[in-house]
């Protein structure tokens, strides 16, 4: 779906076939006699991601889904943990998605567990990418015991069942959504890291590094306010496609009964809650297991149109 | 090569020691094994005593840690407090665990390379063609797609809409029954489905980036430029080399299949590995939770050091010194 777009040539200048007015952000070639408009990468970035239709789409499909998920339940009449006489109800006007077998209302129940989901995992993404990015550029930057503790640290994760240490975690520590976090980002850290010591890698013996560095500029410096911001494009690419697998996870673990406790309500221990009514209502677990895969797969579609417009150099063949 | 598969070995030693001291000390620290005696006011408290002596519940984790790699050097795994009758040892019940977790593994790896090299390829060979947007699609719809839901699903279509619509149950929703083969095929066909979904995706996905790298090469058009035909083109010169990246997401998989799905085998109360890890964590049986986490990770490394010596055939650009 990176290639959805198409090859990309001579987009870089739009023509125009009146050059009689130059727009403020146009100037005249005299030679050709035609406009030739002057875009920012911000506007190009945004040009590209245009393009990338199923990518908008999921992007206006979130937002619909974020602001069901935080207005909804104020529009309704029920209360997230309030219980009705209505038990077991299947889907009806009163009730879109029916009732649990104490009565509540569980439309209120999935968006207010989407919320607390959604919350969740971009609290995830976020904290993962403050901290992959820290020390994957501390390790990109200066090599040497940093770099080799995280390539061993990589290589543990890499035989150690993430799973386990979920499970153990979850265990001791889960039911509140803090520890949770808390533990994803924990896990996920590695991935971001990696991606941005490779940047450093690449970007520590370029010219600019060198000219900051002979004008005096300090480690730090030359890290966060040059080297960085020339990674924002893949950071925030990864950021984002990290949204979709921390509420995967989130709503896994809730769903084996290590996340998030009852009667806080995700969209895992929903469908945990629901697994034995499978037969009467079914509809309680496709309901909120939907959500998670409909969330993930916008994000992942957005991802994906925000690698075309913010990660050009990456547009080689990918899958 | 000897050398370097010694020196391999040699070195993830140290790593594995981590790894497994690690999950020792977590899985230590998160519960009291005697808590559920404690409660216990008819029993005797120098039974008490003999537990803590047996597990030698009186001292420090790392020296226990220290007893159990000894054990287990020796072939000692220890004993199970939670699964097989009264105390049993852990051995039998991990080769009887992941004797049922294989019996999902391999044919689920046999089905997702076969289709993530016939998927892959075709969509290579075809960029931009409607069936390449289909199959990128729909590998999308697998990477997005949460195990447990998809294995809900399948219950729900196999189990309850197919009963209720038109009355036949083709496959078992839940549990393993080994009577007879077709009984097998019964009740393995939706957890294996269920692996497969998940797992082909993104297998496909590297398969098709890998092979359009290789059909942009230059010596396809060279092939190409001789007139050879075309499925002689994808078949022999491309896929070949086109193959080899995979070796290690193949190694990485199966090695990850066989050490037992938590989801899907709890789901499919499948009695593999997965649910008696999920079961030895959260009933605090060390012995057993260390048996499997060490039977995981031997997997991986081996998986891994094969799929490095197997590169080494494939590829003869590739050299180990």
């Amino acid at each position: 779906m990176t290639d959805l777009a198409g090859p990309e040539l001579g987009h870089q200048h739009e023509r125009s076939v009146t050059p009689e007015v130059a727009p403020r952000d146009a100037f005249v070639d005299e030679v050709e006699g035609i406009v030739v408009h002057s875009r920012s990468f911000g506007r190009q970035a945004w040009d590209r991601f245009r393009r990338h239709r199923v990518a908008v789409v999921a992007a206006l499909m979130l937002v619909v889904m974020a602001v069901a998920f935080w207005v909804g339940p104020k529009l309704s009449p029920y209360e997230f943990t309030e219980i009705t006489i209505d038990i077991k109800q299947g889907p009806s006007l009163s009730h879109p998605f029916g009732t649990d077998p104490i009565g509540r209302d569980l439309m209120v129940r999935t968006f207010h567990g989407g919320r607390f989901s959604l919350r969740i995992a971009i609290t995830v993404a976020l904290l993962t990418t403050a901290i992959g990015t820290v020390i994957g550029a501390v390790s990109g930057y200066f090599g040497g015991l940093v770099d080799t503790l995280l390539s061993q640290l990589t290589n543990l994760f890499l035989i150690v069942p993430v799973i386990v240490v979920l499970l153990v975690v979850g265990i001791r520590w889960g039911a509140s959504p803090n520890t949770v976090t808390v533990l994803l980002a924990f896990l996920l850290w590695p991935q971001i890291a990696r991606v941005v010591r490779g940047l450093f890698l690449q970007y520590k013996e370029q010219e600019f590094v060198l000219a900051a560095k002979a004008s005096g500029a300090g480690a730090a410096r030359i890290m966060f306010r040059h080297i960085v911001p020339n990674t924002f494009g893949p950071i925030i690419v990864n950021t984002t496609l990290l949204v979709g697998i921390a509420i995967i996870l989130e709503s896994t673990l809730s769903f084996l009964g290590l996340g998030v406790q009852p009667p806080t309500p995700t969209l895992g221990n929903l469908v945990e809650e629901a697994k034995g009514a499978i037969d009467s209502q079914p509809s309680r677990v496709l309901l909120p297991g939907g959500f998670v895969l409909l969330i993930a797969l916008c994000i992942n579609f957005l991802g994906d149109g925000l690698r075309d417009a913010l990660d050009p150099t990456s547009r080689r063949v990918r899958g | 090569m000897f050398a370097f598969v010694t020196r391999r070995l040699v070195t993830t030693i140290p790593l594995l020691l981590v790894a497994t001291f690690l999950i020792y000390v977590l899985v230590s620290i998160t519960g009291n094994p005697l808590a559920r005696l404690a409660t216990c006011t008819t029993c005797d408290p120098a039974a008490f005593q003999r537990i803590i002596e047996l597990y030698e519940l009186d001292r420090p984790i790392p020296v226990r840690y220290v007893g159990w790699v000894t054990g287990a050097v020796t072939g000692d795994l220890g004993t199970s407090t939670s699964l097989g009758a009264g105390t049993g040892d852990v051995l039998p019940i991990l080769i009887d665990r992941a004797v049922n977790t294989a019996k999902l593994a391999v044919p689920a790896f046999l089905i997702i390379a076969t289709l993530a090299i016939s998927l892959g390829v075709y969509s290579a060979v075809r960029q931009y063609s409607l069936s390449d947007y289909t199959i990128t699609g729909l590998s999308f719809l697998g990477i997005s797609m949460p195990v447990f839901f998809f294995a809900l699903l399948l219950q729900v279509v196999f189990g309850v809409w197919l009963r209720d619509w038109v009355d036949v149950k083709p496959f078992y929703v839940a549990g393993m029954r080994s009577g007879s083969f077709t009984e097998y095929l019964r009740s393995a066909t939706l957890p294996v489905m269920t692996l497969v979904f998940v797992l082909t995706a993104s297998e496909s996905r590297f398969q098709r980036a890998s092979m359009l790298e290789v059909i942009h090469s230059d010596y396809i058009r060279t092939a190409k430029a001789k007139g050879l035909s075309r499925r002689r083109v994808v078949f022999k010169h491309a896929l070949r080399n086109a193959l080899i990246p995979l070796v290690t997401i193949w190694a990485l998989d199966f090695a990850s299949l066989l050490g037992g799905s938590v989801v899907t085998e709890t789901v499919f109360s499948w009695p593999g590995l997965g649910p008696a890890l999920l079961r030895g964590i959260s009933e605090h049986d060390l012995d057993l939770t260390m048996a499997i986490v060490l039977f995981v990770a031997t997997l991986t490394i081996v998986f891994n050091l094969v799929a490095d010596v197997l590169y080494g055939f494939l590829d003869p650009r590739i050299r180990y010194d």
